[in-house]
């Protein structure tokens, strides 16, 4: 299934993006040169993520999975022996287990082969953040917050500071920063049902809703009733500024991202509400993403993310951009 | 007696394909009754792709037949996948020769724990692999210090007893670790196909290509 997917999206667009099936990897139709590869992956079941972010301005090579699954090392080491043009891959890693186990062994594999790497971890899901549990044995610990889809942000800045001529090491920095800048929530008023199974991945009451999903169909943090939208949002938007610690004169990024099958109008609606709940603190969302960016199979929800933002990282979310997904200003 | 000689790698490799060809249906019972069922699966395909790679390498060494079955693991999905592909690869490592002596293997079996517990960060009595490897390294590394001439089948024995052990622990890492109680009186798989891999590495050095017997059944 995964596999005829993106022979589709290859023949949808054949000028931006290239399959290379024996490797099961994604590239730019029309590979650059002299300039750090970046490269992402991770299971499917998100998309567009991370095959609809290959091209001018964004990614390198896309590295996907089976629905769910972490791409095998080996399929993740072909990937950046393609991202390579001499001045190192940058990987951009979504925390989950699987994935960061099998980047890992790519990229010491990936050293052995005399190519430079750098990597980013993207834990974006305030759900999933446990402070103040630290025992002091780290191998017993907490896996650490989820990534999600603060990884847009991520793949966007640092690919037009990489299409700038930015080195490895500081589009590793400046991905970093991204990461600590950016903070994710989501609710879902159904889960998703993964390809060949009947039942959804977890039930939910149709009175209810549930907040702080995963995007693999993993059980939220609370539950509660029905409510009118702006109350919805109000329990994302809420933690997410006093995580981000958002103060009266900040501006943000805000990806108000549709988790598979809300439907276009809702996610205007909850793009609505975020803007108002956010001036009302004196932010201003000086760019947005509305729409479905990282999906989870057919989940009905919404997740918010917000990025904070400075000049720096306007100007590369400004910079163009030409991929399946996500396509503005004059391409090269 | 034991010979390290240049086919080494080549028997050890068909005695893994031959033995895991009867086994791996069993192996993945045991993850079904404690863990998520996809071990089986997994280690058919990580040992088909290794067929294909050394199909299409057409190996000689021992080196470059241990490589198939490396890559065969790191093309292959889950969590354990990877730790064996990583595993194998420095069993590959442990000797620039077309043979290992008992010496580098040994190394190669100290290194190749090193490596599985760096990654996956589990130590003995977490019910993993490692209750079978950790054992096996030891008794490898303290049978070729003592001169025996069979190091290999002290480490397999080792290897055996550590996979049994994990019936009696509630799983700490891995994906039994979600069942939690439910896990004990189950072998771990993942602790029973590596001693299976140490008991093929003596059938080799035997001379055979002989599958390695299965453990599954309680000797007690």
């Amino acid at each position: 299934m995964v596999h005829e997917a993106l022979e589709g999206l290859v023949l949808s667009h054949p000028q931006v993006v290239a399959y290379d099936p024996e490797h099961q990897i994604v590239t730019r139709a029309h590979p650059a040169a002299g300039k750090v590869g970046l490269l992402s992956g991770g299971g499917s079941g998100h998309e567009p993520l991370h095959a609809g972010f290959v091209g001018v301005g964004m990614l390198d090579v896309a590295v996907p999975g089976a629905v769910f699954a972490s791409p095998t090392a080996l399929q993740l080491h072909d990937g950046t022996l393609a991202a390579d043009s001499g001045c190192g891959v940058l990987h951009i890693v979504k925390n989950y287990t699987g994935d960061v186990l099998n980047f890992t062994i790519a990229r010491e594999l990936a050293d052995e082969n005399g190519i430079r790497t750098a990597a980013v971890l993207v834990d974006d899901d305030l759900a999933t953040d446990i402070t103040g549990g630290a025992d002091g044995d780290e191998d017993e610990g907490h896996p650490g917050r989820r990534g999600t889809a603060a990884v847009v942000a991520l793949e966007k800045i640092c690919g037009a500071a990489a299409e700038a001529g930015a080195p490895l090491d500081e589009l590793a920095e400046l991905g970093s920063d991204v990461v600590a800048r950016s903070s994710t929530m989501a609710f879902a008023l159904e889960a998703g049902t993964h390809p060949g199974q009947s039942r959804a991945a977890f039930d939910l009451d149709p009175s209810e809703v549930e907040f702080g999903v995963g995007i693999h169909g993993e059980r939220g943090t609370s539950r509660i009733g029905f409510a009118p939208a702006d109350d919805l949002v109000a329990h994302l938007v809420g933690p997410l500024a006093d995580a981000l610690d958002l103060r009266r004169g900040t501006e943000v990024i805000a990806i108000v991202n549709n988790l598979g099958s809300a439907y276009p109008l809702e996610t205007y609606v909850a793009a609505r509400a975020v803007h108002r709940q956010l001036a009302a603190r004196g932010v201003t969302v000086a760019r947005s993403l509305v729409g479905p960016y990282v999906t989870s199979l057919d989940m009905h929800g919404i997740s918010v993310t917000l990025v904070r933002a400075d000049d720096t990282l306007l100007s590369h979310w400004d910079a163009p951009v030409h991929t399946p997904a996500l396509t503005w200003g004059g391409t090269r | 007696m034991t010979t390290f000689d240049d086919q080494f790698g080549e028997r050890w490799v068909a005695s893994m394909l031959a033995t895991f060809d009867a086994q791996a249906a069993d192996l993945g019972e045991l993850d079904r009754q404690a863990g998520d069922g996809d071990f089986g699966t997994n280690i058919s395909s990580a040992y088909r792709r290794a067929r294909e790679e050394a199909r299409k390498a057409q190996p000689e060494s021992y080196s470059e037949w241990l490589t198939t079955v490396s890559r065969g693991f790191l093309g292959t999905g889950g969590t354990s996948g990877p730790l064996f592909g990583m595993f194998f690869r420095e069993l590959a490592r442990c000797t620039t020769s077309s043979a290992p002596t008992a010496s580098e293997l040994a190394d190669g079996l100290a290194n190749g724990l090193a490596t599985v517990q760096r990654y996956g960060k589990a130590k003995v009595g977490h019910k993993t692999m490692v209750d079978a490897l950790a054992p096996a390294a030891l008794a490898m590394g303290q049978a070729v210090k003592d001169g025996h001439p069979d190091p290999l089948a002290t480490a397999a024995a080792a290897a055996v007893d550590g996979a049994r052990s994990t019936a009696a622990i509630t799983a700490r890492r891995g994906r039994a670790a979600y069942v939690g109680e439910v896990s004990r009186g189950v072998l771990d798989p993942g602790a029973v196909a590596m001693a299976m891999v140490i008991q093929t590495a003596h059938n080799a050095a035997m001379g055979t290509t002989d599958p390695a017997g299965s453990i599954l059944v309680d000797p007690a």
